[in-house]
């Protein structure tokens, strides 16, 4: 009895040490939670198929191709042996170890496919299904086809079995001039999958094929690298870091000046998007991209009044005064862990409109693994060597076929990564590294001594130009944005002084004297005479001309009387001052003045009241960051002693399972057996609560109590009692049924 | 992290910190593929430009040099986006070329077909375009040569020029360096003028621009044309090549209003160049009188270049333009350069100044406060007349006296550009006026006695803007001027800076009337000499320290920091 093969999935399992049934769960982690009450469960767990699929689309080709061996067997099950002998050339024991740790093989000596993941593997090795009934001579009908109708079918029988057929132009009369594709359909060399969709049936495919029939053997491509010192890498990844981290800078300061609004649609208007270009000198890709950057860091968002403004949100403040490396950090994690593809941005949608700067339209939730998967390919090559994007793309696709379609992102991420300094010329760099290690502070740590220490002072020139050769301390920085503009950025600065900026500086507080001082402090040459001058000639234009704000004024050509009532102690509430012979004024408004003259017993009459003057508002508006951060990719890895618990109730739950076998309405051992669905037809019919257990779409697992409504085309729908609201339930993936009991 | 003179920016402006031990070597490794933007005393600006990169390919540098150089003095990291600029930017030169074929005579050829169908299809170039010879040859007029080019360099693909020059007719010449040499700079700027064929020299004034000019024509040993601004300079031409070269009287002619010569070397004017007659351009067959080898641009900034584009054959001879400043305020700097050809030699003013060449120089902007009536006048006055008022103020006449007054033993000139307050000058300073109006022969008279000294103080238009040779000049006052002209301002320091027998310094005023039109532009014209070096130091007119007193000229020693 001991030495009978296990004959079920379930079987086998139990049949597993708890190290493997450990390394199970932590392989799948989405069937682990919520914990499997016991085997069976946990066999019906493994069955889900967006379980399933997830499993696979981790595995790479040549792991597929064992995979596909089996499914294409024709017996339930395989032996080792056969395998080997199918695939001489691949690592078929890897492979089953790889498939078997995942359960998507089952089996110790003969390997056998679940259900789930035949369904899963839609056409194995490329091959379409078989046709049915099957055809009856093989080889006889394709010694039938001419050269034209041989070349459609060898393409079928390629990589992927399905073709479109060409637009039919011929008449109903003249068949001579069908289409080689319609010629074989109608022969039955293909089948019909819908209106413009063709298969080539298994039984062809494989005759086709001849002695590979599962293709070409997956060997993982060794693509040749090529070497070039990391030291030179590590210094072109900081000339880029250094740019973009002053680009983000300069997008902000200017955003800080002149906000962006808020499209209806979401998103960033193309004028703005132009005008932030603008500013910046560059084109109107790389100002998106750099908004991009800055709104991923959350350096950028939504604020205003209204929430209708793209503003620099509080983390902006403290961003600015850290050093190079931790800003360039914050920036390359964000766009890590970004959900937003930027390459899209500029791209026009099926309807011919592009798409804005930071619309939503560009979110898709698979890009950071993607990104990961690009960055930690090249993070497996030796220090120095580097692939060209073409081969890690052909790399990529080996490692996971199954998700081939996201990879056309991959040569505008690799650009991107490129543009921030994490990648250079295919060269992870050691900000690159260590983002992808440890995350924003390993990047910090990886850039750490590539960007230039913060510089102190300036060069003051006879043209009224600062250079600041490097970057500045932060209150420099601040100081300088001031009192002169900048004319060229990068490395250095070119600071530019002129009437305006020190005018500007005046106007914000200044005095001649202290920017006289603030020159000959920041300048490590002496400060040009012409620029002396400059500041007191504009100083001594400065103020001549005032201008304030008050509320109300008090005139009269009886300066005797206005004395009197300036000294009169009853009017003391009026707040009023002389500002000129004949004019006393108030901060308080004209009424007020009014009534208080008018209880000290004068007699004034109202003046169509003064022009206030708006001063601007003391603080910068600010966005509030979006809360929470930044999504996780896919499921929490299991942690050691949660795998360990779960094993632990899963053996405790068969044990107990074992003990009551006879009890079949407890527990479902299928996804969709006649006993599920007969209880749950019984539960509608007489209007019965049931309790479900039920994975939903992501594969998390819960259990609702659910007054069924109605049941059809796989789906139940009924009222789900926990959250109040009506839901629908696909059947397959409710994992027990139980009625409640409310005796 | 190395510790460079250079700073890249991503905007493509070079920095050169001028006191970094490596600044020599480091500005001799970007000269080829940067142009020279600003040089003011220590942080020089260089641009790469694409033509800038294209003439280094041209002159045989390719990209890897490039980025090498700006990797190696970079004193931080390059941004990576600017080296792959770099190298695209050269890789588009010398997919095309012109070239002479033997049976087609010039055509243009490509390497690469898809640039040529590329170039050949774009508006803007195919009117140029004949007929095409085969999948890759595209015959072309050769009067279109210097055209074409200049629209393949506005549609990013510029054709490397192999058709070559004609020598055009020999003619010995020899340069004549019994009691003199040339000086480092001139050989170098006419070495750089030969290897590349044509091109402008920008120099200084006074730093012998002449003789530039005169070593290129001994090198081509040609028949050449000169080309001038007007007869006075045109016969300072006649007066050096006489004594510095082998040339005799007799083989130079002069081609002006008066005199209608043509000789082996002949000097001609650009104003009898532009005379139209019946609306026609009655001169312009002096350019197919001799087989001229070689053409030399004097002030080369001034060319009225769309009547050079009528001399239909030009592109194939040397040509040779000499200018102090290639600022044009009409900014049609592109026009020299694609009919002369690109800038082949350029010096930062403080480095010819330091060797002694020219004269050192204090300029000084003196701020004259216009008195309470004047400011009315000002205020009230229409827009286009503003800047006359504030110029020709009555309140600056007393500080002009002033300034005059503190070099008394000196040669002065008072340069204006309104001829009512040059008269007004003239009667008031007991000075003679030179202006437009003014003979030949008179100015001649005037010129001569100022250089002996018989007469110290001259009143001069801005027809003494340009190569007036005045050696002994060391004071220029500068009272009003056209508008924010910067290239003016270049030309009247230019008037002072030749270097003085006793090494004095040369003092360069302008006076301006304060808060109004008039020290704006003065503010504009200044910003070219800033940027060539020139501290202007800002006085108030109250605050002109007299001769001998504090901050007064005697006080002030030309110091050497």
């Amino acid at each position: 009895m001991a030495t009978d093969p296990p004959a079920t999935l379930a079987a086998w399992l139990r049949t597993r040490s708890d190290e493997q049934l450990g390394a199970l769960l932590a392989l799948r982690p989405d069937v682990a939670r919520p914990a499997p009450s016991d085997v069976v469960g946990l066999a019906t767990r493994l069955a889900v198929p967006v379980s399933v699929d997830r499993a696979l689309d981790e595995l790479d080709a040549g792991t597929l191709q064992v995979l596909d061996a089996v499914l294409l067997s024709p017996t339930d099950g395989m032996s080792r042996a056969d395998l080997a002998a199918a695939l001489p050339d691949a690592p078929v024991e890897a492979a089953l170890e790889l498939l078997t740790a995942r359960a998507l093989l089952w089996g110790d000596d003969v390997v056998h496919a679940p259900e789930p993941v035949r369904r899963a593997v839609r056409f194995p090795a490329g091959l379409g299904r078989p046709r049915t009934p099957p055809p009856a001579d093989v080889e006889g009908d394709l010694a039938t086809v001419d050269d034209e109708e041989r070349t459609v079918l060898e393409a079928l029988a390629q990589d992927n079995p399905l073709g479109r057929l060409p637009v039919d132009h011929s008449t109903r009369a003249d068949a001579a001039d069908e289409s080689p594709a319609r010629r074989l359909l109608r022969r039955g060399l293909l089948t019909r999958v819908d209106a413009a969709t063709v298969e080539l049936p298994r039984q062809y495919g494989l005759a086709l094929r001849g002695d590979r029939p599962y293709g070409p053997t997956r060997t993982r491509p060794e693509p040749t690298t090529t070497h070039r010192d990391p030291e030179v890498t590590d210094r072109r990844a900081a000339g880029a870091a250094l740019e973009v981290v002053g680009r983000v800078g300069e997008l902000l300061a200017a955003v800080e000046e002149d906000p962006a609004g808020l499209l209806r649609s979401g998103g960033m208007a193309i004028r703005d998007q132009k005008r932030l270009a603008k500013a910046l000198g560059v084109d109107e890709r790389q100002a998106a991209f750099h908004i991009e950057v800055a709104h991923a860091a959350g350096l950028l968002d939504l604020g205003g009044p209204h929430r209708d403004e793209w503003l620099p949100s509080r983390g902006y403040d403290t961003w600015r005064e850290q050093p190079l490396p931790e800003r360039w950090a914050l920036l390359a994690a964000g766009w890590l862990d970004s959900l937003r593809v930027i390459a899209l941005v500029g791209q026009r949608d099926p309807a011919g409109k592009a798409v804005n700067v930071l619309s939503p339209d560009v979110v898709r939730h698979t890009v950071p693994a993607v990104r990961r998967a690009v960055l930690a390919t090249l993070g497996e090559l030796p220090a120095g060597e580097g692939l060209a994007t073409d081969d890690l793309l052909d790399l990529l696709r080996w490692q996971s076929p199954r998700r081939g379609d996201r990879y056309t992102l991959v040569p505008a991420l690799v650009e991107e990564a490129e543009r921030l300094g994490v990648v250079v010329a295919g060269r992870l760099s050691s900000g690159g590294r260590g983002l992808l290690a440890a995350g924003e502070e390993g990047a910090a740590d990886g850039m750490r001594g590539l960007l230039p220490e913060p510089v102190d002072h300036v060069l003051a020139q006879p043209d009224l130009s600062l250079v600041a050769p490097g970057p500045l301390v932060p209150e420099l920085a601040r100081t300088l944005a001031t009192v002169a503009d900048v004319e060229s950025s990068g490395g250095a600065t070119v600071f530019r002084v002129d009437e305006g900026s020190i005018r500007r500086a005046l106007d914000s507080g200044w005095s001649a004297s202290e920017l006289h001082d603030f020159f000959a402090r920041a300048s490590r040459t002496p400060v040009p005479q012409a620029l002396d001058y400059l500041v007191d000639d504009v100083a001594r234009q400065h103020g001549r001309l005032r201008v304030g704000a008050i509320e109300s004024y008090v005139r009269s050509d009886d300066h005797g009387l206005l004395s009197q009532v300036l000294s009169d102690k009853r009017s003391a509430p009026a707040e009023l001052r002389r500002l000129a012979p004949g004019v006393l004024v108030s901060g308080l408004p004209a009424d007020e003045v009014l009534a208080v003259l008018r209880t000290a017993g004068y007699a004034p009459a109202g003046e169509s009241a003064g022009g206030a003057v708006l001063t601007r508002p003391p603080g910068r508006p600010r966005a509030t960051a979006r809360p929470g951060g930044r999504p996780a990719a896919g499921p929490r890895p299991l942690r050691a002693e949660e795998v360990e618990a779960t094993v632990r109730e899963i053996r405790a739950g068969d044990a107990a399972l074992a003990a009551r076998r006879t009890d079949p309405a407890r527990q479902i051992p299928g996804v969709t057996t006649a006993s599920t669905l007969e209880l749950l037809s019984r539960a509608v019919r007489e209007q019965l609560p049931v309790w479900l257990g039920y994975v939903d779409a992501q594969g998390s697992g819960s259990r609702r109590t659910v007054q069924p409504l109605t049941l059809g085309g796989g789906f139940l729908s009924g009222f789900d009692e926990g959250r109040g609201e009506e839901r629908t339930f696909a059947v397959h993936r409710i994992t027990s049924v139980d009625l409640v009991d409310r005796g | 992290m190395s510790d460079g003179p250079l700073i890249v920016q991503s905007d493509k402006t070079l920095l050169l910190e001028v006191d970094h031990p490596q600044s020599k070597e480091c500005r001799a490794a970007i000269a080829p593929f940067a142009e020279l933007e600003r040089s003011p005393e220590h942080v020089h600006t260089y641009r790469v430009t694409p033509l800038a990169l294209w003439n280094a390919r041209a002159a045989g540098h390719d990209a890897e040099q490039v980025v090498d150089a700006l990797v190696r003095f970079s004193r931080y990291p390059v941004p990576h986006a600017l080296l792959v600029d770099v190298a695209d930017t050269m890789d588009r030169f010398g997919r095309l070329t012109l070239a002479n074929n033997p049976v087609h005579g010039l055509v243009l050829t490509t390497t690469d077909r898809a640039v040529l169908t590329e170039v050949a299809r774009s508006k803007k170039v195919a009117p140029m375009l004949g007929a095409r010879i085969d999948d890759d040859t595209i015959q072309v007029h050769a009067s279109e040569r210097g055209r074409l080019k200049q629209a393949l360099l506005k549609v990013g693909w510029p054709a490397e020029d192999l058709a070559g020059y004609v020598d055009g007719q020999a003619h010995p010449i020899e340069l004549d360096q019994a009691d003199w040499h040339l000086r480092d700079y001139q050989q170098e700027a006419v070495d750089g003028f030969w290897a590349g064929g044509s091109g402008v020299v920008v120099l200084p004034c006074g730093a012998g621009k002449t003789l530039v000019g005169a070593a290129a024509m001994a090198e081509a040993k040609a028949t050449t044309l000169i080309l001038v601004t007007n007869t006075v300079a045109g016969r300072q031409w006649k007066r050096e090549l006489i004594a510095r070269t082998t040339l005799t009287e007799e083989e130079i002619g002069e081609y002006s209003g008066e005199r209608k010569e043509i000789r082996p070397v002949t000097i001609a004017t650009y104003q009898v160049i532009t005379t139209r007659r019946k609306g026609e351009y009655r001169h312009l067959d002096l350019f197919d009188a001799q087989d001229w080898g070689l053409i030399v641009y004097d002030e080369v900034h001034l060319l009225p270049a769309p009547i050079f584009r009528l001399a239909a054959d030009l592109q194939s001879r040397r040509r040779l333009g000499l200018t102090a400043t290639l600022v044009r305020e009409d900014g049609r700097e592109d026009d020299v350069f694609s009919l002369i050809g690109p800038k082949r030699y350029d010096a930062p003013w403080r480095d010819i100044e330091a060797q002694g060449y020219i004269a050192p120089a204090e300029c000084i902007e003196v701020r004259v406060a216009l008195d309470d009536e004047e400011r009315m006048t000002y205020a009230v006055a229409e827009p286009e007349e503003r800047y006359k008022i504030a110029a020709t103020a009555q309140s600056k006449m007393p500080v002009i006296r002033r300034i005059l007054e503190r070099h008394p033993e000196e040669q002065k000139l008072v340069i204006g550009a309104y001829l009512d307050q040059l008269e007004e000058l003239g009667t008031a300073l007991d000075a003679p006026v030179i202006q437009g109006s003014t003979t030949n022969k008179e100015r001649e008279r005037l010129f001569a006695a100022f250089r002996t000294g018989e007469i110290k103080t001259l009143v001069v238009s801005k027809v003494a803007n340009f190569s007036i040779d005045l050696p002994e000049a060391a004071v220029a006052v500068q009272v009003s001027g056209t508008f924010g002209s910067r290239q003016e301002e270049a030309q009247r320091l230019g008037r002072v800076l030749r270097p003085k027998a006793d090494g004095r310094t040369a003092h360069f005023y302008t006076v301006v009337s304060r808060d109004t039109l008039d020290s704006e532009y003065a503010a504009h014209r200044q910003r070219f000499l800033a940027e060539q070096g020139y501290a202007y130091t800002i006085v108030d007119a109250a605050d002109l320290a007299g001769r001998g007193e504090v901050n007064g000229p005697d006080w002030v020693e030309p110091t050497a920091d």
